[in-house]
């Protein structure tokens, strides 16, 4: 352990194990540092030099982010000496840098804006012309990417992410002194299943995404910690939205799952969160829509469950839906009305990694975010019961078919499963998108999307973690929970006062397995706040 | 007295590059010595500590001590030696003649330094441009191969020694040893972090030394004369030994010298031995004394400089590479600022902000100003921009390097500077035109 001291505004003095970065023993002490190519996963370059310090005892000025820490060292983070090496720093990175923040996409999360409003000066001695780079602006490298070496200050943190997380090693550095550059090695692309974490580490607007480009300015943008629904990882991410509108995924740090990063696949999984064809509940009387309203929707479906025994139902969750939701969903049909037939899905995909900061993660080979859980929940034919595959098969044919996610699986595209589906009397169906299933259905019930509802997933490690809602889903759409609950009180279950929160430990203390878990593990390690559960507008 | 040579000992002689002319001359002796009774390899570094020997390459670091920074435990990882034949220095020349002239010096003395750290695979990074030096080398390892100096179980001893020319593909930073190593790795040729240094994790991560080449040269001297020999030459206890100058510029005879270290710097250019004095008797104006990296010397500090390590230093330079480069009365000082500029804004590596913005904006404004356009303040605006890159401003002392000919022309000759802005035009002209 050493005892290093931060000489700031305010003197504060952390006591952080030997070999700490000392930009990050000064976080711990609350003192930043200002920097551009340090990144806590990377190789350590001390090139940006925007980190420069005073220490004492040392004569010369040091780069904070290359310099060992010793215990009993005094570090002078805001003294005359570093104000003067900071500004001097950022005086040599603006001279070519285009200074026009106003047309650039990075603006508002740039940390050469931030770093020049807090350690930079105003004025700029030089006058000369600044660098182009033709042939090298604004040009896609790669299928997500487009890069600008105007605006690039050669902090080669998109290098070393290609190079030590990606390990893929497509970005590197051409010619020298002024005239270098970052690009990709001749004859390749910056094309990695991570491709877009390069323009993640880009602390300015050299490198962007171009799904997001100039789509909305940043400070806008609410972010609301959520979870990628694109495979069983369970990466970490922060919807970001405004308004009713989501503009994308960024990575939310977990050391233990997704690290700082995400995959392109899941990343550009967002703008799905946007579609909806379905917004009001329907009931289909002889092919033709109707729109009667929630009430008459939810008693048709009731009374018709009344009508049949458990048996003749079959009842399919979603690796989609979030525990509390599968929950519900064997609680009503298994639990309450005795339905034996209770199955789940999920499309097989291919394995998809995770560079975590332990190494690799891989996904179990599913496109679905909650097939554990949906298992965990309880979702699988009971004794004597059936499964979906008995309905594909024609061995049986249910009375009832209840799909709590409409877009459950690729099969409910597969005209042959849609039709097996078809064949029961009532066929009952969650929709938000639109699809074979949905169009077949006589009750469509619309609900919201991931980013409209609180809930939680378990990945295929068995980690249990919170999404929250980013928006309320637009009235009459309602989350699934709220449907599943509002059938479930028709029917005699639950309480009017349940949302996700509530019913975590109604399910922990249920489910084998989650008894365990409290709020920290919950929330990856992470403070997540407490978000309002219940759509507007009630039941 | 006429001084004895020994390190230039051999150059004129015939087949001075053959292996049977270097044995006939008494080579080999002393690596023969110690494959024959295998001393304590540490009792090596010991004797070139004594003999006080500092690395020739610019550093001056003590040799000796150098060696002794590898770890005592490498935790099985191979250690190397690289020697620094890179000689990027600009004004520098004297590497390329003692490997030219003399290899088998140079691979006798980089068996003793192998050996005394325990390096069973040597480097020798050198400069691209030095083809002939690459061919020689390798003739001369082939040699020493086949003569059983170099190889497996040397002499019956046990001892092995493998040495590999690599050639460098040209860039200047490649002559800083950490520039040198990733280059030596197959990578872009630029400055790492240190620590770690490269004893601790160099070549390849592993243990390794750097060393240049005329220090690997003084070796077998020492090794063969004893370090009390070596201790003996020079002007003081901290700056032993014979010593390679560079002379070039406007003197009557520029050539590589071999003299003891601390030779006076008035001597080498208007010694009879050495420079013998300014061309077409022109007055000296400015010398830079220790290759384009020093800072310039003016007439009245050249008057009694010694020309060693602390010599050069106590005038505010560097006795750096020995490369001594004389400017007459008729150099203009801005030109001679900008010429070094533009090396050196063409060869920084790029990676620190500092170095790779800062160096093109001085010569942007050394360009202006010798071109007739200066403004006022830009003689405050070029000591202001280069007191912005040294100091720790940068990861290597290339920044450094960069602003010395920058800083001590602006602050010893400001007339001329002040002279090219007012009257758009040079003050060396205007005397010439005078005269005329």
């Amino acid at each position: 352990m050493a005892k290093i001291t931060f000489q700031d505004a305010v003197t504060k003095t952390v006591e952080v194990p030997d070999g700490t970065n000392m930009i990050e023993a000064a976080k711990l002490a609350g003192v930043e540092i200002p920097h551009f190519c340090y990144h806590p996963r990377f190789t350590v370059v001390g090139q940006c030099r925007m980190c420069l310090v005073e220490i004492d005892g040392m004569p010369k000025i040091q780069a904070a982010c290359t310099t060992p820490i010793k215990d009993g060292m005094v570090v002078k983070t805001s003294s005359p000496k570093t104000k003067d090496a900071q500004k001097s720093t950022m005086e040599f990175l603006l001279i070519n840098h285009p200074l026009d923040c106003p047309i650039c996409d990075q603006a508002g999360e740039c940390k050469l804006q931030d770093n020049s409003f807090g350690y930079g000066f105003q004025q700029s001695r030089y006058d000369e012309r600044k660098k182009q780079y033709a042939g090298y602006s604004r040009t896609k490298i790669g299928p997500r990417v487009i890069a600008d070496m105007t605006r690039c200050i050669l902090c080669t943190r998109c290098i070393r992410f290609t190079q030590e997380i990606s390990k893929t090693g497509e970005l590197t550095f051409l010619d020298r002194a002024g005239s270098t550059l970052v690009w990709t090695h001749e004859g390749r692309e910056l094309d990695n299943d991570w491709s877009a974490c390069a323009a993640d580490v880009c602390p300015v607007g050299a490198l962007t995404v171009e799904e997001f480009r100039f789509r909305q300015r940043v400070w806008y943008l609410k972010k609301t910690p959520s979870v990628c629904p694109g495979c069983d990882i369970g990466c970490n991410n922060s919807i970001e939205s405004r308004g009713e509108t989501v503009y994308r995924y960024m990575p939310r740090l977990n050391p233990d799952v997704n690290d700082y990063w995400l995959c392109d696949h899941g990343r550009f999984l967002s703008e799905s969160l946007n579609e909806r064809a379905y917004t009001r509940p329907i009931a289909r009387v002889s092919g033709d829509d109707t729109f009667p309203g929630w009430e008459p929707v939810l008693d048709r479906t009731v009374a018709a469950l009344r009508e049949t025994t458990g048996a003749n139902v079959l009842a399919l969750g979603s690796a989609h839906l979030s525990n509390e939701e599968n929950w519900l969903l064997r609680k009503l049909f298994g639990d309450t009305l005795g339905v034996p037939n209770l199955d789940v899905v999920a499309d097989g995909d291919r394995v998809r990694t995770m560079p975590s900061k332990h190494g690799w993660i891989e996904s179990s080979g599913v496109a679905a975010a909650n097939l554990r859980g949906a298992r965990d929940a309880g979702l699988a034919p009971r004794a004597g019961g059936k499964g979906l595959e008995d309905v594909y098969s024609g061995a049986w044919t249910p009375e009832i078919v209840y799909v709590a996610d409409g877009a459950f699986s690729r099969d409910a595209d597969h005209p042959d499963r849609v039709a097996a589906l078809r064949r029961a009397t009532l066929l009952i169906v969650h929709a938000r998108t639109e699809n074979l299933l949905t169009r077949e259905a006589d009750i469509v019930l619309p609900c919201a999307s991931l980013a409209q509802k609180d809930g939680t997933f378990t990945n295929r490690f068995g980690r249990v973690q919170r999404f929250e809602r980013a928006m309320l889903p637009k009235p009459p759409v309602k989350a699934d929970w709220e449907i599943l609950l509002a059938l479930a009180l028709k029917l005699g279950f639950g309480d009017p006062g349940w949302n996700p929160l509530s019913i975590f430990p109604l399910l922990a203390a249920d489910v084998p397995g989650y008894a365990g878990f409290d709020e920290a593990q919950l929330e990856g390690g992470l403070t997540m706040k407490k978000g309002l559960f219940v759509s507007e507008g009630g039941l | 007295m006429a001084y004895e040579r020994t390190l230039l000992a051999r150059i004129d002689k015939e087949n001075s590059r053959s292996i049977d002319g270097y044995v006939r001359d008494g080579g080999y002796q002393a690596w023969e010595k110690i494959l024959r009774e295998k001393p304590e390899p540490a009792s090596i570094a010991e004797t070139v500590k004594k003999a006080g020997l500092r690395g020739r390459g610019g550093a001056g670091f003590p040799t000796g001590v150098k060696w002794t920074f590898i770890p005592k435990d490498t935790k099985g990882k191979p250690i190397y030696l690289v020697l620094n034949a890179d000689e990027s220095e600009p004004g520098t020349f004297k590497d390329r003649l003692l490997i030219e002239r003399d290899p088998h010096l140079v691979l006798e003395g980089m068996a003793i330094a192998a050996y005394a750290i325990g390096c069973k695979r040597a480097y020798i990074y050198i400069r691209g441009e030095f083809w002939d030096g690459a061919r020689i080398l390798n003739d001369a390892i082939r040699e020493a191969n086949e003569k059983g100096y170099l190889g497996e179980n040397l002499k019956g001893s046990g001892v092995a020694l493998e040495i590999v020319v690599h050639r460098g593909a040209g860039a200047y930073i490649c002559g800083e040893e950490t520039a040198l190593l990733e280059s030596l790795e197959g990578k872009r040729g630029q400055p790492r972090v240190k620590p770690p240094f490269p004893a601790v994790s160099g070549a390849f991560a592993c243990p390794t030394i750097v060393n240049n080449v005329e220090t690997i040269a003084c070796v077998p001297l020492i090794m063969n004369r004893g370090a009390e020999w070596f201790a003996s030459i020079g002007r003081n206890e901290k700056n032993t030994g014979p010593k390679l100058y560079c002379l070039s510029g406007h003197v009557n005879r520029p050539g590589v010298y071999e003299a003891p270290m601390g030779l006076p710097l008035k001597e080498l250019i208007f010694g009879d031995a050495f420079g013998r004095g300014m061309r077409d008797g022109r007055k000296v104006k400015a010398v830079i004394p220790g290759g384009a990296s020093a800072a310039m010397l003016t007439p009245a500090e050249i008057e009694d400089c010694p020309l060693d390590f602390d010599g050069v230093a106590a005038k505010g330079s560097m006795l750096g590479s020995a490369a001594i480069v004389v400017m007459n009365e008729d150099t203009c000082m801005v030109r001679a600022a900008r010429n070094l500029a533009k090396f050196f804004a063409h060869e920084s590596c790029g990676q620190c902000t500092p170095c790779r913005e800062g160096c093109p904006w001085l010569l942007t404004v050394l360009t202006r100003i010798e071109a007739g356009a200066g403004r006022p303040e830009d003689i405050a605006l070029l000591s202001a921009v280069a007191k912005q890159m040294n100091n720790g401003m940068t990861l290597c002392v290339f920044a450094d390097a960069a602003v010395a000919p920058v800083l001590s022309t602006t602050g010893k000759w400001p007339d001329e500077y002040a002279y090219h802005v007012e009257h758009r035009r040079c003050l060396v002209g205007a005397r010439q035109e005078a005269f005329a």
